[in-house]
């Protein structure tokens, strides 16, 4: 590659996360020598030492691309968004966390109250007799401690920021993800778009699921582990609640392939907002009863309807939260 | 945005001559909508239905350029198709045009009339959200195949034929027995006139017979349908009779043949053969028939005329038929009382059927009514068994239900048969054990006179106390009541015979409903559209029932009921084409995932799964617009016409903050 | 984003009135709102409604985006299961509306808050009646404003928060 051809400014950033997207990003494998030929890493906290400082001080627009991953829980996170959205020509929102909530914000079902309760107070595993809970501001003999605000929502990321692409997945999939950044690349995409979801279709993962439809009915539902279902035949017929049909494809259909109900991390296919009713829609229609009472037992079988249909999508979904 | 996409919108607000106006301020509300965007002009009339209130609708249409109407009025269910031609007239497409409810849902039912124009000012904001993305539509023709088929050959069906063919329109009748006639072919004189069922049921049989338009099929039971009104597809399973015509020693075969079985058309008063030929002239097909669930193929019959005109193996035939419109005169059962139901069972009780067989000169007893070979000369009739029943009273019927509908005909059946008996015989004692006496109709209550006058004994008992039946030995049977009319006193009633008034059942319609989404009534009768006005119409486009299988009557109201079908059905004919309105389903292919959600919702069985693409796709022939398998597609894949999500949207966002905000955030 | 200005009101202000949306099937709920019109019965004008051709039609996400927006309460109505127009169109609605009605409830919303009734063209008054006793009960709970909530709690807005460093 020639001196004249400048290498492409990435950057990676994790917020509300967990690390997979990171380790995702090396997922490309080999792929990756290639990346570092046409691409220079300007800032990734969570693989090398770089400070927010170093990214404050680039002029505006130095970075290329800016993968940004996980949900926006405090200040801190939501003040880096702000930064790379100035520092980056191109901001992607990377994973479920930063496009639709994820994991992270399934916790928009309690309250600021309810989780420090959990995770300092009334928990088998800690023992804190004086109840001492983090503050954002605390006055200490060296002087005055801050911490970010711990917000009492979890936000996305293109609920602070003008977005320009989201790759959907929990983590993405590596070949997505390669395509995304020969695209980019390759000037192939503008840098500029509109929360435009890539990596992924637009429709449902049965379009790509490799298990066979009988248009039987669902008389039961039934957790993964309880039963040992037919490898050929759709789970969700089965009664085993696989988000396949409310979920974006693009992933290859791997979970159901390996056994396992579809848990919906590429968020909602087509132009659905909201995925938890559209589930609600799906399952409403492959139940056949004329009865409200057997209707009604059958969905009581759904152990947990808000944390499975909602599971990586609250974020993005009509609601968002609990009261 | 350019010309092309501009949207131009017009509000028009009625006063209904004070009916809304008294109540909602309409220029007020004209005002407030007026300056939401893209509304071109918000105005009011007196009414806005009057010719002059529909020229100033044409006309802004016109000289504004309008694409988007909406007006709020009345409910829609009234003034909709006006303001659509309306909008026609004026060169636009009469599915830009939207009518909102704020007579009936505001001004006639909110007392506070700032509340009211609030209200209405919210409704008629909604529409301006969702006018705005309504699309240019156009009505569905369908072709209507100009042929009817009528299923049922008793006396409705046989109306209807006629009256069909006499409009000139081509018809099939279908009749599942191996004879035309139905249960009227089974009645002897018929009231309120006296005659006998047989003189009118022969010429109304010719007629039918001769009719070079009519086709019929006896023997023919409807096996599959499918299709959509105009173009019904059909196929009959005919059993073949097994006898040919013109053979001349067929009453040798019958006496060979050595089967006997239980008579259904005499209510097993008497036997037949597994081969029986038609008693009387008048009976359509002249030839006899063999009955293949009852014959033990032995030969006998076809060795008795040498071979000739009888085959014990034809082959059963399929005849598809294509009809615009379908008939259902389809009939009904007489109640079967249960075991021991009033005595049933007994030597001596009968039911009301049967009685009339055996009144019949040409019935299984000539005409003799007799118990053990003794005639009858005290007799007791047993109103409403099977009818009228009551929950925890009477005993459910197989479908877990009683029959608590009034049978309606029993009543003045059995004053006839009671009044004829006692004109034959004169010492005949007769007694009538009854909850309510129900001679509904004109010329019945006459019956019930004369039969009084005759000397026939009226006992009312308790509807929740029915009467019992036991046996007095040799000396026959006791009827033993409770009777009001004599301030209750316990009743016993000696007889030689009871008659049990049997009520009427819906046959089993699980075939009609499965092969033409019929809507079945509480009861189990199939259900109209709606009993005043469209009684003969059922919820599916096309078909019409005639007769008592839609409920219990007497052979005047099927009558009456066969060529009001007949008439509404040769009306849809004689159009060529049926419109359908266009509020279809549609599947966005490029987003359908084969998920096969859809498939099993449509009430109309209207999407298919088409196997080379792995999509769904709506036959649009079929699809009636209730928008289900757009609620059921988990990737909003399928969009209804004219309730497609942006426009239902629009409608929720304007009504909660009367503006349109992103739809997708 | 604009901000919504509907339910911005809270219970102590007396200006604050129940917003109800009901969804209405066309052949039995509609005529029955419109018999109850016909028949003059009095009722609140607190909810407005949205005519679909059938409750089969109703999409549960139609009333999630009700109440994020703004609405306090929703209400379902269909024909009478058996009944339906459509013949079958309102069983789906019926399996449909319970789920919808524990998600509702895990998210905090009260169940007087959803109420899915079947109302049939003669029910006129059953209609009346269901709408003033969900007004009173919505009223009771007060407003639900789930945009004012959401807006408090940072979503979509906080223009005022600057990036890291400034």
């Amino acid at each position: 590659m020639s001196e004249a051809t400048p290498k492409l400014k990435v950057g990676m950033y994790w917020a509300a996360s967990c690390g997979g997207c990171d380790i995702s990003l090396l997922e490309i494998g080999p792929r990756l020598i290639d990346l570092i030929q046409v691409a220079d890493v300007v800032f990734w906290p969570c693989a090398a030492d770089f400070k927010y400082q170093h990214v404050a001080d680039y002029p505006d627009g130095h970075i290329d691309v800016c993968f940004y991953n996980g949900s926006i829980r405090t200040s801190e996170q939501e003040e880096l968004a702000r930064l790379l959205r100035k520092k980056a020509k191109c901001l992607v929102a990377y994973g479920s966390c930063a496009g639709d909530g994820g994991i992270p914000a399934l916790a928009n079902l309690k309250d600021t109250k309810g989780i420090f309760d959990a995770s300092y107070h009334n928990n088998p595993s800690i023992d804190n007799p004086d109840g001492v809970e983090p503050q954002h501001i605390v006055e200490t003999e060296f002087g005055q401690l801050e911490i970010p605000v711990f917000y009492d929502q979890v936000i996305r990321l293109k609920d602070v920021v003008q977005v320009d692409y989201e790759i959907p997945g929990c983590p993405p999939q590596a070949d997505q993800v390669w395509k995304v950044i020969g695209l980019v690349a390759s000037g192939a995409v503008p840098l500029r778009n509109a929360a435009l979801r890539v990596g992924c279709d637009d429709k449902s993962i049965c379009d790509e699921c490799h298990r066979e439809k009988r248009n039987t009915r669902i008389t039961a539902f039934h957790r993964p582990h309880e039963i040992i279902p037919d490898p050929d035949h759709c789970l969700l017929e089965q009664g085993v609640v696989c988000l396949g049909p409310a979920t974006r494809s693009g992933c290859g259909g791997l979970c159901t392939k390996a056994g396992l109900p579809c848990r919906g991390c590429y968020g909602p296919a087509g132009k659905v907002v909201d995925m938890g009713t559209a589930m609600i829609s799906a399952i409403g229609s492959l139940i056949d009863t004329e009865d409200e009472e057997v209707a009604r037992k059958l969905v009581a079988q759904i152990a947990d309807p808000t944390g499975t249909f909602y599971r990586f999508s609250l974020g993005s979904s009509h609601l968002k939260a609990r009261k | 945005m350019s010309e092309a996409n501009e949207v131009k919108i017009g509000v028009f607000i009625c006063h209904c001559g004070g009916n809304i106006s008294d109540v909602v301020d309409v220029k007020s509300v004209a005002e407030r909508v007026g300056k939401l965007p893209d509304v071109v002009i918000s105005t009011t009339h007196m009414f806005m239905c009057s010719d002059p209130g529909q020229g100033l609708i044409e006309d802004k249409i016109k000289d504004l350029g309008l694409n988007r109407l909406i007006v709020a009025a009345c409910s829609p269910t009234l003034h909709l198709p006006t303001f659509r031609r309306a909008a026609q007239r004026a060169g636009l497409n009469q599915f830009l045009v939207e009518h909102i409810n704020i007579r009936e849902h505001v001004s006639w039912v909110v007392e506070d009339k700032v509340a009211a124009t609030d209200k209405a000012t919210r409704l008629v904001t909604a529409a301006v959200g969702r006018v705005r993305y309504l699309e240019p539509l156009e009505m569905r023709s369908i072709d209507i195949h100009q042929k009817a088929m009528v299923i049922g050959g008793g006396v409705a069906g046989l109306i209807a034929a006629r009256d069909l063919a006499a409009r000139g329109m081509r018809v099939v009748l279908a009749e599942k027995r191996m004879f035309l006639g139905g249960r009227m072919a089974q009645l002897d004189t018929l009231y309120p006139t006296g005659e006998r069922a047989w003189d009118l049921l022969g010429p109304l049989i010719q007629d039918v017979v001769n009719h070079p338009e009519i086709t019929i099929h006896t023997g023919a039971t409807l096996v599959e349908a499918s299709g959509v009104v105009g173009d019904f597809r059909l196929k009959l399973r005919v059993r073949p009779r097994g006898v040919a015509p013109g053979v001349d020693n067929i009453a040798d075969a019958v006496a060979a043949c050595p089967v006997e079985a239980d008579y259904a058309f005499n209510y097993g008063l008497n036997k037949r053969k597994a081969i029986y030929a038609p008693y009387r002239d008048a009976m359509w097909p002249r030839e006899a028939c063999i009955v293949w669930d009852d014959c033990t193929k032995c030969g006998d019959c076809v060795k008795a005329v040498s071979g000739q005109g009888i085959d014990l193996n034809p082959p059963a035939q399929e005849i598809e038929v294509q009809a615009g419109v379908v008939v259902l005169a389809t009939g009904y059962h007489p109640y079967e009382p249960k075991a021991g139901e009033y005595g049933w069972g007994q030597p001596g009780v009968v039911t009301l059927q049967q009685l009339n067989r055996m009144m019949n000169p040409e019935g299984p007893t000539g005409g003799r009514v007799e118990v053990n070979g003794k005639p009858v000369k005290r007799l007791a009739f047993i109103h409403c068994v099977g009818a009228c029943e009551r929950e925890g009273v009477h005993a459910q019927g197989e479908h877990g239900k009683v029959n608590d509908y009034c049978a309606r005909t029993c009543c003045t059946a059995t004053m006839h048969a009671a009044l004829e008996l006692q004109q034959r015989d004169p010492e005949l004692q007769t007694a009538s054990f009854h909850q309510h006496i129900r001679t509904y109709g004109r010329g019945h209550e006459d019956y019930y006179d004369r039969a009084s006058a005759a000397g026939m004994l009226f006992l009312r008992h308790p509807g929740d106390e029915p009467p019992t039946v036991v046996s007095a030995g040799a000396d026959g049977l006791l009827v033993r009541s409770r009777d009001l009319l004599t301030d209750g006193v316990e009743v016993e009633y000696p007889a030689d015979m009871v008659v049990l008034s049997t009520g009427v059942v819906p046959r089993d319609h699980g075939d009609l409903r499965e092969l033409f989404k019929c809507t079945i009534g509480a009861d189990n009768f199939l259900s109209e559209v709606h009993p005043k006005l469209r009684p003969v119409e059922i919820a599916v486009s096309g078909i019409m029932v005639a007769g008592a299988c839609q409920a219990p009557m007497d052979i005047t109201e099927a009558s009456a009921a066969a060529s009001a079908a007949a008439s509404k059905a040769a009306a849809m004919i004689s159009q060529g084409a049926v419109l359908m309105d266009p509020f279809i389903a549609q599947v966005n292919e490029s987003l359908c995932s084969d998920c096969q959600t859809c498939l099993t919702v449509c009430p109309y069985d209207a999407i298919h799964r088409i196997e080379a693409d792995g999509v769904a796709r709506v036959d649009e022939a079929l699809c009636t617009g209730c928008g289900t398998c757009h609620a059921a597609c988990p990737s909003a894949a399928i969009q209804q016409y004219g309730f497609t999500d942006d426009q239902v949207m629009a409608e929720v966002q304007m009504l909660l903050d009367g503006k349109l905000a992103d739809l997708t955030a | 984003m604009a901000q919504p200005q509907a339910s911005r009101e809270t219970a102590a202000s007396p200006a604050w009135e129940p917003r109800i949306i009901a969804f209405l099937c066309y052949w039995c709920s509609y005529t029955g709102a419109d018999n109850a019109g016909i028949a003059r019965l009095k009722y609140p004008a607190n909810a407005d409604i949205i005519r679909l051709n059938c409750s089969g039609r109703i999409d549960p996400q139609l009333v999630t985006a009700a109440f994020s927006r703004g609405a306090d309460g929703v209400m379902v109505c269909g024909c009478h299961p058996g009944c339906c127009h459509y013949i079958s169109g309102n069983f789906k609605t019926m399996v449909r509306m319970p789920l919808l009605q524990r998600v509702l409830e895990d998210l905090g919303i009260e169940k007087e808050r959803f109420v899915h009734e079947w109302v049939s063209a003669s029910e006129a008054e059953k209609f009346s009646k269901l709408v003033a006793q969900t007004v009173e009960n919505v009223r009771a709970l007060g407003p639900l404003n789930w945009p004012g909530m959401l807006h408090d709690r940072g979503v979509g807005h906080g223009q005022d928060r600057k990036p890291w460093g400034e």
